[in-house]
């Protein structure tokens, strides 16, 4: 054995040494220089079957026979670009229900269980120019598989207990897309490149999904899923014969459907210029210097490609070797002209550099796109970028599934089926004096718009100091449900909020006796709504205006007091010992006090406080007038009864254990006490879900408060 | 050129290859044997080429036997600095005059730990002095750099079309990776022996700060690689795996380029390193050439990597972040290495609560109690070489805790200990588990990085086939009996984000006064420990 390898290794040898000469191969190479680079054999990857059915369907066969599965993926025209802009998301949710709700004769469940016994997939997703299904299975299954496949393109069902759990996950996801710079910068960055309303940039809200029902599901599948609408792409271990019959039987009787117009989309880019969003919780900024792009039938794109490569791409590249390795200011740094098949692509610059050196890092950006002009890419960049391009061509040929994708992807957009096969002569022709035609025509530091997403404070210099920055507000609009507490931050009052701020006073009063309250001591029944019934917790409050709170609470565990000032924040049990609360929740409770009626009634004159009336709502049988407050930089929206001066209901926003959510008090039983007339009865809801119920059962006005009580040794413990 | 972040891991289908759960057919040994050549040099190097003619192109993957696990005290992130460095040149690649660059960048080393010395002098630090030694050091820096050709070892892969040239640095493991066209094959067994045979850590500080950066990305500024960083601190507290990979911040700014060549002496040495080649090549024309280029690295004896073995947790350990992004619950339970009889027990485990929408995790929690947008559980956090964590998390919905989720996590880890699993469920775990192998193998570079990974983990390519007579072998009660030994109150440690606001951010209030301590009382209750 081992003595063949080695005769047939000698004669292979032998055999190689006709494409490289002897020496050369046996010879220690000393440099890279030296190593021979054989002629690259010609390669001629198998060329995707294309067939067009009479309903239009155009279906494309690779035949792969390595390994013995099969794949395929149908590619629908009409996607997010064209939902209406009141349903954003509308294509996410229907890519996500169409395979989750199932067929007209299986759920989704059954189909998940159906498949994966078999270790196969069948998925839909939703994307800005189309929606996709696509199958993946052992080749011994694709009958049972490609059945769930063509049921579920042609008849599925959306059922809605799948769209109610798509929905919940859209929120989620808005819910959580502030919580990394990177991803806040490159949604903003786009927005900015293409526009904030514009149809590849804009993103879903919480008004947008809740907005989207059954029906319309159903009406996307039957506006847009149509045979004439459809390229479908097959690769695996199959016989391209027996595949086409497969298909024709399955959809060749389809009908057509009508033809469908394109979106007039319109671009819209920002003004160059500086824009800011800040984010304290980082110590790295992110930087995104955008433009709009171009598109890839453009006459320029090769030697835009070119251009990319030499200026912003791998190792070889100038930004590279300047902002990384030669003056270490970045780990991330890239960018170019960007281009797509069907829209424009973004132009831009990308680094993330240490906040201290923010500024200097754009400075540094601008610095190496200016120098374009004195610096022109020169021919050996170009050879550099060019060779790179051109020896790297071979990996899009790689496998018969890449050459599959290509092809149905010029079939979408419309580019001659042998696009990819001029690529690398074009790439060839192209000259310094294109690329640097290119860069003259699309790139000016000038012209882009430099977003920053970090943390301000640890700027090496103020963003302004570059020029007149514009602040991005990222805050994300509340769950419609909610809406009413959104903007409701007053800086000044208005005629009628200060009148029925004044009326409210009154009810709860008057002028007089409020101005004298220092403090307050109530007792409170504290009744928990949950899942497995009331708990109600008996309970002592002292406030001390405007920051000091002490609160005793009976527990099953025993007695806990809990004290925040702004010095400190505590709880401590009876042996328990204390434990100190996070800065957050003292924050947020010295927040809370500044939002009681009480506090505010009393402080109605203050400079800082703020009623802004802002229209009316009923509730229960009343009619409300709205008003909003800030009271010293806390935030809360009142409905009071114009009649009596009685606050009916708060919203506001606050925090549960799970994040921030919208907080609601309906207020009852206004009764007399200790010469105030308050709310004995308020009835708390967090996003509309019941919460708690707190009953005031007697309070009294500046009581006498041992100031120990709020000392912070184990001491705070029942007394 | 990254470590391998963990948080990364929390990516289930990555968490998969880690896991080394992947398997096959066991026919399918006899197709490979015919297409698969292993080789090991003199030097104890062992080479592998896996002939796959689709296209003439070829991947390879350089494991090296040792990650951030063997940092030396005080140096974390040495091993990912390394990593770096190997792509700043040798010799005679990325230098003008290596004869005149090679004293220059000693004179830089002396200029730095004299810097360093002042630098960290407990008593008597001398600032005008410091200032002199550090001006010292940096004009040491500046004349080591008028020989530097910036980036040529990545510019001499990329101008022959090279693909994804990359490499990273786990707490097991450095590897390296990137494919070219299958001419080029030479050129390639050239460089990537010249890399590990004369590497130049040239330009070290300036990379060093890139690093820092790249700290700064990943973990700084993001809140899941701030929790996770804490977490492993806390989950381990005697094995290395307690230590961040990228290395703590003040280990960064002090390491230096004489260290780094230090830690590349010992553990980069043949016999630590497996070099996989997989694509359009023919073994016997290769492999000649392979053993002609890299039978240069001399032969050192294999590193002692002994590390303490982690002991026995016996209380439950808890790590609280307040963020002012979205919750996320994570928690670790204790097992033993790859190595363990029962490896193939947890792939089961993972296999059966993860994989799709018929896993236990998604249609309890996402579909059922409709608490967690996502939810799955996996082995292999931080690494899977030495005894590490069987870890669980989810992302609650809003409007939802990460008690609730805690929860619902811990009743499906009491089904598992208590009911048997389904017939139904086992034949499924089996048969999505040698379908995920078949998928695996038709890529140049996941076949290239398999067999080097099972070379190095078990001495033999072959068992990335054999794996599945392994999970074959699988019954009920191992689920059980696994599940039992491992998910227990006491072997846990948690990790969660909780949201807070901080200035700027929403504020709070449940009505007017004080009605929601309570419910804070009980969320930080949770929060103890």
């Amino acid at each position: 054995m081992k003595f063949t390898r080695t005769v047939l290794l000698l004669i292979l040898l032998a055999v190689s040494t006709l494409h490289v000469s002897a020496p050369q191969v046996w010879a220690q190479a000393t440099s890279w220089k030296q190593i021979p680079i054989p002629t690259l054999p010609p390669f001629h990857p198998a060329q995707p079957k294309r067939i067009q059915l009479s309903n239009g369907m155009v279906i494309f066969l690779q035949e792969d026979h390595e390994l013995p599965l099969v794949g395929g993926t149908a590619r629908i025209r009409g996607g997010s670009s064209s939902e209406p802009a009141g349903k954003i998301g509308l294509v996410d949710l229907f890519g996500e229900v169409w395979r989750t709700g199932g067929t007209k004769s299986q759920t989704g469940d059954q189909l998940d269980d159906f498949l994966e016994v078999r270790a196969a997939k069948v998925e839909t997703g939703g994307g800005p120019d189309s929606t996709s299904i696509s199958l993946s299975c052992l080749k011994g299954d694709f009958d049972d598989v490609f059945r769930v496949f063509a049921e579920l393109l042609q008849n599925p069902e959306f059922r809605a207990d799948k769209l109610d759990l798509a929905q919940k996950q859209a929120e989620d996801a808005i819910s959580r897309r502030n919580d990394e710079i990177g991803g806040i910068a490159a949604r903003e960055a786009a927005k900015l490149a293409y526009g904030a309303d514009n149809s590849y940039a804009r993103e879903p809200e919480y008004a947008t999904i809740a907005a989207i029902v059954r029906q319309d599901l159903i009406d996307w599948h039957k506006t847009y899923i149509h045979p004439n609408n459809i390229i479908l792409g097959m690769s695996g271990d199959f016989d391209s014969a027996r595949m086409e019959a497969k298909l024709r039987a399955a959809f060749e009787s389809w009908p057509k459907g009508p033809e469908l117009t394109k979106p007039e989309i319109k671009f819209d880019s920002a003004r160059p210029g500086y824009y800011l969003i800040p984010k304290d919780d980082v110590n790295q900024s992110s930087i995104h210097m955008v433009a709009l792009g171009t598109t890839r039938n453009n006459p320029d794109y090769y030697a835009i490609s070119v251009f990319n490569e030499a200026f912003g791409g791998g190792f070889s590249s100038r930004l590279f070797n300047d902002i990384r390795t030669k003056r270490g200011l970045a780990y991330h740094v890239a960018g170019g002209i960007g281009t797509n098949f069907g829209h424009p692509g973004v132009l831009q610059f990308v680094a993330g550099t240490k906040s201290q050196s923010t500024i200097e890092t754009i400075q540094a950006l601008n610095e190496d796109i200016d120098n374009l002009a004195q610096h022109p890419i020169t021919d050996d960049e170009i050879k550099q970028a060019k060779d790179a391009i051109l020896n790297a061509f071979i990996f899009r040929l790689a496998s018969p599934d890449a050459v599959l994708a290509e092809r149905m992807t010029y079939e979408f957009y419309g580019y001659p089926s042998d696009w990819l096969d001029k690529y690398p002569m074009e790439v060839q022709k192209v000259t310094a004096a294109d690329v640097n035609r290119a860069a003259t025509k699309y790139v000016h530091s000038n012209q882009l718009a430099v977003l920053v997403v970090g943390n301000t404070r640890e700027f090496d210099k103020p963003l302004s100091s570059l020029g007149p920055v514009k602040e991005i507000d990222i805050t994300i609009p509340p769950p419609p449900g909610a809406k009413e507490a959104e903007g409701a931050k007053p800086t000044e009052s208005n005629q009628e909020g200060k009148a029925l701020a004044a009326k409210v006073v009154a009810a709860m009063g008057g002028e007089a006796r409020l101005a004298t309250i220092k403090s307050v001591k109530a007792k409170i029944t504290l009744t928990h709504t949950t899942p497995q019934g009331d708990f109600p917790t008996q309970m002592e409050t002292i406030i001390i205006f405007p920051d000091h709170l002490h609160a005793e609470m009976q527990t099953p565990g025993g007695t806990m007091n809990i004290v925040v000032t702004p010095e400190t924040a505590f709880m401590a049990m009876l042996d328990q010992g204390m434990r100190d609360l996070p800065s957050s929740q003292k924050t947020e409770t010295l927040e809370q006090i500044k939002r009681d009626p009480i506090f505010i009634a009393a402080h109605a004159k203050d400079v800082n406080v703020f009623f802004r009336a802002a229209g009316t709502e009923k509730v229960g049988d009343n009619e409300t007038r709205i008003v909003d407050v800030n009271a010293a930089g806390a935030y809360i929206r009142w409905y009071v009864d114009p009649q009596t001066g009685h606050i009916l209901k708060e919203t506001y926003q606050t925090l549960s254990q799970s994040g921030p959510v919208q907080g609601e008090t309906d207020m009852h039983e206004w009764h007399p006490m200790s010469g105030l007339n308050i709310p004995t009865v308020r009835h708390n809801k967090q996003n509309g879900e019941e919460t708690s119920t707190a009953t005031y059962t007697a309070i009294e006005i500046n009581p006498a408060v041992d100031p120990r009580l709020f000392e912070k040794p184990a001491a705070a413990s029942a007394p | 050129m990254s470590y391998d972040s963990i948080k990364r891991r929390l990516l289930p289908s990555i968490a998969f290859v880690l896991a080394l759960v992947t398997l096959a057919a066991a026919q399918d040994i006899a197709s490979f044997e015919k297409r698969i050549t292993v080789k090991k040099l003199p030097n104890g190097l062992t080479l592998i080429v896996c002939e796959r003619p689709e296209a003439p192109v070829f991947s390879f993957h350089t494991l090296v036997d040792a990650g951030s696990a063997q940092d030396p005290m005080a140096k974390t992130g040495l091993a990912h600095m390394f990593e770096h460095m190997a792509f700043k040149g040798t010799d005679k690649i990325g230098t003008t005059d290596y004869a005149a660059e090679k004293p220059a960048l000693a004179r830089v080393e002396v200029a730095y730990s004299a810097y360093i010395a002042e630098r960290d002098k407990e008593v008597g630090r001398n600032e005008a002095k410091l200032k002199q030694l550090e001006k010292s050091w940096k004009d040491a820096i500046a004349a080591a750099d008028k020989y530097v050709v910036p980036n040529q070892f990545g510019k001499i892969v990329e101008q022959n079309g090279g693909q994804d040239l990359n490499a990273s640095t786990g707490y097991d493991e450095t590897e390296y990776h990137y494919s070219l066209p299958s001419n080029r094959l030479e050129l390639w067994a050239y460089l990537e022996s010249e890399r590990f045979l004369h590497p130049v850590l040239r330009e070290f500080y300036k990379e060093r700060n890139v690093v820092i950066e790249e700290r700064r990305l990943r973990t700084d500024s993001n809140p899941i690689g701030r929790l996770l960083e804490q977490f492993n601190a806390s989950a381990f507290e005697a094995h290395p795996y307690h230590r961040p990979t990228v290395g703590w911040m003040s280990d960064l700014n002090s390491f230096s380029a004489t260290d780094a060549r230090r830690f590349f002496d010992e553990y980069y040495v043949p016999a630590n390193m497996v070099v996989a080649v997989a694509g359009d090549v023919k073994a016997l024309q290769v492999m000649p050439i392979l053993e002609k280029y890299f039978r240069r690295l001399p032969a050192t004896p294999k590193p002692d990597e002994t590390t303490t073995t982690e002991p026995p947790q016996n209380s439950e350990r808890r790590v609280v972040l307040m963020e002012k992004t979205q919750p996320l619950y994570l928690e670790g339970y204790h097992r033993p290495d790859y190595r363990t009889k029962d490896d193939a027990v947890y792939d089961a485990i993972t296999d059966l609560m993860s994989e799709g929408r018929t896993s236990r995790l998604y249609r309890a929690l996402v579909r059922d109690k409709k608490l967690a947008s996502f939810s799955a559980g996996f082995s292999g956090l931080p690494g899977t070489k030495y005894p590490h964590l069987f870890a669980f998390y989810a992302f609650p919905l809003p409007g939802h805790s990460t008690q609730e989720v805690a929860d619902a996590i811990h009743s499906e880890i009491d089904r598992l200990k208590k009911e048997d699993i389904s017939d139904e469920e086992l034949k499924m775990i089996k048969t999505r588990t040698k379908a995920s192998l078949i998928r695996s193998l038709g890529d140049n570079q996941g076949l290239a990085n398999n067999l080097a990974t099972y070379q190095t983990r078990y001495g033999d390519w072959r068992e990335l086939f054999r794996s599945v007579d392994r999970i074959d072998k699988v019954t009920k009660s191992d689920i059980r009996r696994v599940a039992n030994e491992t998910f227990n109150d006491t072997n846990r440690t948690v990790g969660v984000i909780e949201t807070s606001a901080g200035p700027g951010a929403r504020g709070t209030d449940q009505s007017s006064g004080n009605q929601s301590l309570p419910d804070q009382a009980s969320a930080d209750r949770g929060g103890a420990q």
